[in-house]
């Protein structure tokens, strides 16, 4: 009888195995949505069209969540739009992109503790005076599977991400590689293991080297649309171009704590038909954003040529910057009239509304000229710079009156301007990229908005009256 | 820092996006700016990538006109 029993339990207990259920779970990826909030209702639609079919649906942001639109990045509270917008459509969890730094440390940890989905990242360390809650990783228990999501943020060059450094000045930043191997015992604990990482594409291939224990890896930073899934040294890599205009939709299929099956779709966001209205209302209340009309600055006279509105532009960012010499592209400036009176966030994103961030180089005299040269033909529809901290004189050829055949530069003062000395100067990124002169310094991003910049500028003058102000002046060759 | 656009070197400044290294191509090869609303930008492995996305030393990247 004995003998009986126990063979009846081991018939039951192979037979289970053998019809183990297999069980699926289901993901949406995102990466480097840089706060276009428009595109939200499309996502949103797009989620609940998903999650009628799959309520357990999750949820996964690979960073960059934020900058790239002032709608979201100037806010009161600056990038709460988009935290708001990710709680609505329920977001299970997020890692830091470089540019969830750009905020500064006081920032961060305020829209995480708005966020009611956790930021995941196992590679830093923040000083606890900050309050900055992050998570190495989480378990997630969905389908009655053991879904272990592990963070890690990326880390530039200068041992920080690519953001300004002042924003993380008292955060600790450990190599994405090494310190993921620390998590290498959540591969026992879980059915499914997925790096949700913000270092870039070839970084993730680089990565999935060292990590065969994943199942996953959603990625972020390079922008790079990959289609569906790929797979790299049995690990599957995911990533979208950046803007939601697509999102991947992720099936894994476990058996026995397995997973036996990976697949990847591409969703088409941006040209989705469908809205979600509640998220589609507080995207029309985030755009109406009366921040923008807060006074920055009082202009105790009208500003009424480009001239004088790119003056003010550039002695905001020679000024904020500790620059010597400040210069944009004349087709930076993109109005020539604002009325005495408030000078606001608004009229500021009006005037400079490409979203360029700053670029500062070390030049010596002759090789800013050159680059101002460069810069009037790479930019000819507008003309010559508008420049801070020195001014111009532009002898144009008398046959060719866009043809500049000498540029004489002189201090603010009409001293004599030194060709051989080094300057600090600073531009915008567009100008640094189309100035195409010989130079030793190309330059560095300094990951602050020419925008944000003139902000701060003008609430630090209080008022300003820039009338018949006049650094560029032009005459014709005799010859 | 250096990276590369359709087999031309390309010298620009640390913190560049793709947009940057392309603009300098297009004066670098006297080509109207406006084609890069034109184009696609893709990766070494031919990847599409975003006009916004971030270079690091010695990337190579492709611009294609649509």
């Amino acid at each position: 009888m004995k003998k009986l029993l126990l063979t009846l339990a081991a018939a039951c207990l192979l037979a289970s195995a053998a019809f183990a259920e297999k069980k699926e779970i289901h993901i949406v990826s995102i990466n480097d949505m840089h706060a276009k909030i428009e595109n939200f209702p499309q996502f949103a639609a797009v989620i609940d069209s998903l999650r009628a079919i799959y309520p357990e649906l999750l949820i996964f942001s690979a960073g960059d969540n934020r900058t790239g639109e002032p709608l979201n990045d100037l806010y009161e509270i600056p990038a709460y739009p988009m935290v708001a917008l990710m709680n609505q459509i329920g977001f299970d969890a997020t890692t830091l992109g470089n540019h969830e730094y750009d905020g500064g440390q006081a920032n961060l940890a305020r829209l995480i503790n708005l966020s009611n989905f956790p930021y995941l990242a196992c590679n830093i360390i923040p000083d606890p005076k900050w309050g900055i809650n992050v998570l190495p990783y989480k378990m997630f228990f969905v389908n009655e599977l053991r879904v272990a999501v592990i963070g890690a943020t990326q880390v530039g060059p200068a041992g920080h991400p690519d953001t300004h450094p002042d924003n993380c000045t008292e955060i600790l930043f450990t190599p994405v590689e090494e310190t993921l191997q620390e998590y290498k015992w959540l591969r026992d604990e879980s059915d499914v293991v997925i790096l949700l990482t913000h270092i870039g594409y070839e970084e993730d291939v680089e990565l999935s080297k060292y990590v065969p224990w994943a199942d996953l890896i959603i990625g972020g930073h390079s922008h790079t649309q990959v289609a569906g899934g790929e797979f790299h040294n049995d690990v599957m890599i995911t990533q979208d171009i950046n803007r939601l205009e697509r999102v991947t939709f992720i099936t894994l299929t476990v058996e026995n704590g397995k997973v036996i099956d990976r697949k990847a779709k591409n969703i088409e966001i941006a040209g989705y038909p469908k809205q979600n209205k509640i998220v589609a209302e507080m995207v029309r209340y985030f755009s109406d954003n009366p921040a923008f009309q807060r006074q920055l600055a009082t202009l105790t006279a009208p500003m009424t040529t480009y001239e004088e509105l790119g003056c003010m532009m550039t002695d905001a960012w020679r000024v904020e910057t500790g620059s010597d010499i400040a210069f944009t592209n004349t087709g930076g400036v993109r109005y020539d009239y604002l009325p005495a009176g408030p000078f606001t966030v608004s009229d500021v994103l009006r005037l400079d509304p490409f979203g360029n961030t700053l670029v500062q180089f070390s030049l010596t005299g002759q090789e800013l000229k050159d680059m101002l040269i460069a810069t009037h033909y790479a930019d000819i529809e507008y003309g010559f710079p508008k420049v801070s901290g020195i001014l111009c004189n532009v002898i144009l050829d008398k046959k060719d009156n866009k043809k500049i055949k000498d540029l004489k530069i002189t201090n603010p003062d009409g001293s004599k301007f030194d060709l051989k000395k080094t300057y600090q100067v600073v531009t915008n990124s567009y100008t640094a990229a189309i100035a195409k002169s010989p130079r030793k310094d190309q330059g560095r991003d300094l990951n602050r908005t020419t925008a944000a910049v003139i902000q701060e500028y003008l609430e630090h003058q209080g008022t300003l009256d820039y009338t018949g102000v006049n650094r560029v002046t032009q005459s014709v060759s005799a010859k | 820092m250096n990276v590369t656009v359709n087999r031309t070197k390309v010298e620009i400044f640390e913190g560049a996006q793709a947009q940057h290294a392309v603009l300098r191509y297009l004066v670098h090869r006297h080509l109207a700016q406006s084609w890069l609303k034109r184009g696609c930008i893709q990766d070494a492995y031919g990847h599409q990538i975003g006009l916004d996305a971030p270079l690091r030393e010695g990337q190579i990247i492709k611009f294609k006109i649509r």
